[in-house]
């Protein structure tokens, strides 16, 4: 058999292989700090029949492999550890428009941001919006289920896929459809959310969503973190449902005043509700009164209301680069993701400030409060060894109190290779198994994305040695 | 800071978020990560750590292929000063390899007053003759379009007209710019023009130079040092309060000399002077809000804005340009997507590296040709000529103007109906 290289230089073109370990450099890494993993290899079709020949050639060769869409990937998925990358990014047309219909048809590396700016002219826009819109791709967005601010009212990825064009590790094309009469189990409900691991999206059709008649968007701000939360629970128990309800703290707020995206947040809050009602412009402003009231009866300092759609962008725009605005605070950063009982989400930030003042750690956070889906973020210097020792332990800590909650260790980062070690604590064995069966119906071979989710070898065997993974 | 610190901490601000991806023209064009602002940032991170070699082409490559138009500062949320990332990183391997021939040739001239002039006028010929426009049209690719570009430049005689000022806004002195004054010098003229319609008194600033722009990018430092103490010295000598820069790049270097001398003790204080005097010709134009009489009645020209780099990525000077274009009365602004991006113009970049600069320009001009425009405004002379001689060699009816001759032609009519 000729060796790989030659073979997936002569579908995809000389431009389009790295090989030499210096070429490489800059795909060892995604959009999670700290971890690098060398690729062997990386390859860059440009069409959709290259990926195929591409896909089959590495099945042919028995390689494993790892998709890669614009890796803003949280969890290392993306990370490709001395097996071969696919970088899916040139695959970036749009397919199709239908504006009847409200339907779109991309190819995977498609930008998130870019289908909305597409689809804007026709008063629609794809509605999961991961504050990594700017960047993330579609492909990247279906293997994560991505959320997203507006995924409060919306909803996730999962409820925007109508169908998606697979290539399966062994090659074979296959058509995941939900078309709502179609019988038999869901399968493509089974494939969003695979973290690339039951094969790689070649096109996804997707809802576009109707622009709101109107938006009302507010930014209340209160002197402790426990009130802005306790103003979550008044606002959900209201029967309000905002499009987006975003929690930001002290820390948070005075790294994205620092940054070019200042929002005009003020800075001397202990914390900012960032909350935004929309839909028929009749009874709008009922919500939007509604909705100040409750804040102020929480405790809120202040309540402002966005009056332009300049200050609305911007508003939104220090929400949405609060995490890339956390580098200018310290050169190293743990970006964290969890999912707690909104209930419980004033106690739990109480819990998480004690583990940060034991610990001599500053963590800020910055969430999804309507759906409880924090995010602690805490910037250190890693050269620091006691600082790092520090902050990893007080991770854990807080990983483990939101466990313990009633929680679950990722809302929409995925579990990748970050989160493995948690795995065996949230599910038993059983549970790991079933997923691993699952995982065998599309690659028996365990080939995509290898040694991420799950286990590498068999479930059973990974669960019986937790303590060989140094779990924190 | 010393220079080590400087580079070692802006490296560091890198979160790798990947924001910056759809920022970068190079991804966008070449469609590998080593040619984005994160690939990039890793790379002279591992150059500076010597864990890859200063000669290993796989690395440099991709940092000699960096346009420097800067569009990933501005959408950069953790403040990775790129700019001068990349200008610390090639001044290092300046000296560790060779300069490119053709570089080198360029940069040469532009430090030489005796070669540069004589290069400027035999240009100015080939554009008169026609020659220019002849080998635009005949030569293949990667040959015709510097005669496009040369060709780009002619302008229709302008209708000059007598300005009338008080001089209250105080004194300016141009900065006049080597292309500028050689190529452009109606847009100089017109600049002068509307900075006395608009109250500010001129003063002259003779013994003025390149302002050694493309040596820093290249990373020439030295040469760049000596040209910004030749012009510091001859802006204290015109000893005016505002000193005004036409074009981006010009005026994003002249904002940065306290950075270039601050290693210099005899120079450092005098060149941070000189830079906060520094703005940029359309930030004195809006500030100064001329305000035209509207001709509703006569005809109006669709013009779309270029926002060059260096003016809205480097100086960050966004909004003034839109204002001179507003208060042109025959001027009717048209959006144009993607304004923000750089064009592939990039100093000498576009006779350095030709192919990439070409597939840079394509989608500019597509969207160019979407927006409906009859002129492209944009106040920079390499992207003037970048963008004007892909319009040429596309057989475009389309032109390329510089903001501030807009603006002129708008006083030039009124002053006709006076
Ligand atoms: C600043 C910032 C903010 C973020 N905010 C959010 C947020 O609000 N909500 C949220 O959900 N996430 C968020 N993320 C995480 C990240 O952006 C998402 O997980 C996103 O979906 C990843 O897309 P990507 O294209 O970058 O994928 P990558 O990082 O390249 O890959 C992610 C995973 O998807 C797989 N994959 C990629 N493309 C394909 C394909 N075509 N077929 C099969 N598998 C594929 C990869 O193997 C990998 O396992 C954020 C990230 C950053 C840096
Ligand atoms: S946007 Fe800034 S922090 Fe993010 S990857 Fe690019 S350079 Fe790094
Ligand atoms: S300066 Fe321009 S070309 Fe260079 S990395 Fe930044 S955005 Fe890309």
């Amino acid at each position: 058999m000729t060796p790989l290289g030659p073979e997936l230089r002569r579908i995809v073109g000389d431009a389009h292989v790295l090989e030499r370990a210096s070429q490489l450099l800059a795909y060892r890494s995604d959009a999670l700090p700290g971890l690098r993993r060398a690729p062997a290899l990386a390859v860059f079709p440009g069409a959709r029949d290259e990926l195929i020949a591409v896909v089959r050639a590495l099945a042919a060769h028995g390689a494993p492999f790892v998709a890669r869409g614009a890796g803003t990937g949280l969890s290392g998925g993306a990370l490709a550890d001395g097996v071969t990358l696919l970088g899916l990014h040139r695959l970036k047309r749009i397919l199709a428009l239908d504006p009847e219909a409200r339907t779109a048809t991309v190819e995977p590396g498609v930008v998130n941001a870019l289908l909305t700016r597409a689809a804007a002219p026709h008063g629609l826009h794809y509605a999961p919006d991961p504050s990594s819109q700017a960047a993330c791709t579609i492909g990247g967005n279906v293997a994560e289920n991505a959320g997203g601010p507006h995924c409060l009212k919306y909803g996730v990825t999962l409820d925007h896929v109508l169908r998606a064009t697979v290539v399966l590790p062994d090659g074979e094309v296959v058509i995941l459809d939900r078309g709502d009469e179609a019988p038999g189990y869901d399968l493509l409900g089974a494939f969003i959310g695979s973290e690339g691991c039951f094969g790689v999206v070649a096109d996804v059709t997707v809802r576009l969503t109707p622009d709101p008649e109107r938006v009302i968007t507010l930014l209340a701000d209160f002197t402790t973190v426990r009130a802005a939360a306790d103003a979550t629970s008044r606002i959900i128990a209201a029967g309000i449902l905002p499009a987006a309800l975003e929690l930001m703290d002290r820390p948070t707020i005075e790294a994205v005043e620092s940054s070019i995206y200042a929002a005009g947040y003020p800075r001397d809050a202990a914390a900012v509700l960032l909350v935004e009602v929309d839909g028929a412009a009749a009874g709008l402003d009922d919500d939007a009164a509604a909705v100040e009231a409750l804040c102020r009866a929480a405790g809120a300092r202040g309540v402002r209301t966005a009056t332009d759609p300049a200050e609305r962008a911007r508003l939104w725009q220090g929400r949405k680069k609060a995490f890339g605005a956390m580098g200018r605070v310290a050169p190293h950063l743990v970006v964290q993701d969890a999912v707690v009982p909104r209930t419980r989400l004033a106690e739990l930030l109480d819990t998480i400030a004690a583990i940060g003042a034991r610990h001599r750690v500053r963590i800020c956070n910055v969430f999804h409060a309507g759906d409880g889906n924090l995010h602690p973020n805490i910037p250190y210097d890693a050269h620091d060894a006691d600082e790092a020792a520090r902050v990893h332990a007080a991770m854990g800590e807080v990983m483990a109190a939101c466990i313990a909650a009633g929680g679950t260790i990722t809302g929409e980062h995925g579990v990748g290779l970050d989160k493995l070690p948690y795995m065996e604590r949230l599910f038993t064995a059983d549970t790991l198994d079933a997923m691993c069966a699952l995982r065998d119906v599309f690659d028996p071979a365990r080939r995509a994305n290898p040694g991420k989710v799950v286990p590498v070898h068999s479930c059973r065997e990974w669960h019986a040695a937790p303590a060989a993974r140094g779990l924190p | 800071m010393n220079r080590d610190q400087e580079l070692r901490e802006g490296l560091d601000a890198c979160v790798h978020c990947g924001f910056c991806l759809p920022a970068c023209p190079t991804y966008l064009a070449l469609e590998d990560e080593n040619d984005s602002p994160r690939g990039r940032v890793l790379l002279m991170a591992a150059l500076a750590d010597g864990t890859v070699r200063a000669d290993d082409r796989d690395i440099t490559a991709h940092l000699d292929a960096c346009l420097g138009c800067r569009g990933c500062e501005t959408a950069c949320p953790s403040g990775v000063p790129y700019g001068l990332l990349l200008e610390e990183t090639r001044a290092r391997l300046a000296k560790a390899r060779p300069v490119p021939f053709v570089a080198r040739l360029v940069l040469a001239v532009f430090a030489r007053e005796w070669l540069l002039r004589p290069a400027l006028a035999f240009a100015r010929l080939a554009r008169g003759s026609g020659l220019a426009a002849l080998l635009a049209r005949v030569l293949p690719a990667g040959f015709g379009m510097p005669f496009a570009m040369l060709a780009s430049t002619a302008r229709p005689a302008a209708r000059v007209w007598t300005p009338e000022g008080d001089g209250a806004r105080g004194t300016t002195a141009l900065l006049t710019g080597c292309v500028m004054e050689g190529l452009f010098a109606s847009v100089n003229r017109a600049t002068e023009r509307v900075l006395i319609a608009t109250g500010h008194a001129l003063r002259d600033a003779p013994g003025q130079r390149c302002c050694g722009a493309l040596h820093a990018h290249a990373g020439d430092r030295a040469t760049a040092q000596v040209l910004a103490r030749d012009n510091i010295a001859a802006f204290e000598r015109s000893g005016a309060d505002t000193i005004v820069v036409n074009s981006a790049g010009c005026g994003a270097m002249c904002k940065e000399y306290g950075h270039l001398l601050a290693d210099d003790p005899a120079w450092s204080a005098r060149a941070a002077a000189f830079a906060a005097k520094v703005r940029d010709a359309h930030e004195v134009l809006a500030a100064a809000a001329p305000v035209l009489p509207a001709t509703a009645d006569g005809p109006r020209v669709r013009v779309a804005y270029d926002a060059p780099c260096h003016l809205q990525h480097a100086q960050r000077v966004v909004q003034p340009p839109l204002a001179v274009l507003r208060a042109a009365p025959q001027v009717a602004l048209v959006p144009l997507a993607d304004s923000d991006q750089c064009c592939g113009s990039a100093g000498i970049y576009n006779l350095v590296m030709p192919d990439v600069s070409s597939r840079v320009l394509a989608p500019k001009l597509a969207r160019i040709a979407e927006s409906g425009a009859q002129v492209v405004a944009t106040g920079n002379p390499g992207c003037l000529m970048q963008i004007g001689g892909g319009l040429v060699r596309s057989g475009s009816g389309v032109s390329a103007r510089h903001p501030v001759e807009l603006l002129d032609e708008g006083y030039a009519r009124g002053a006709g109906r006076d």
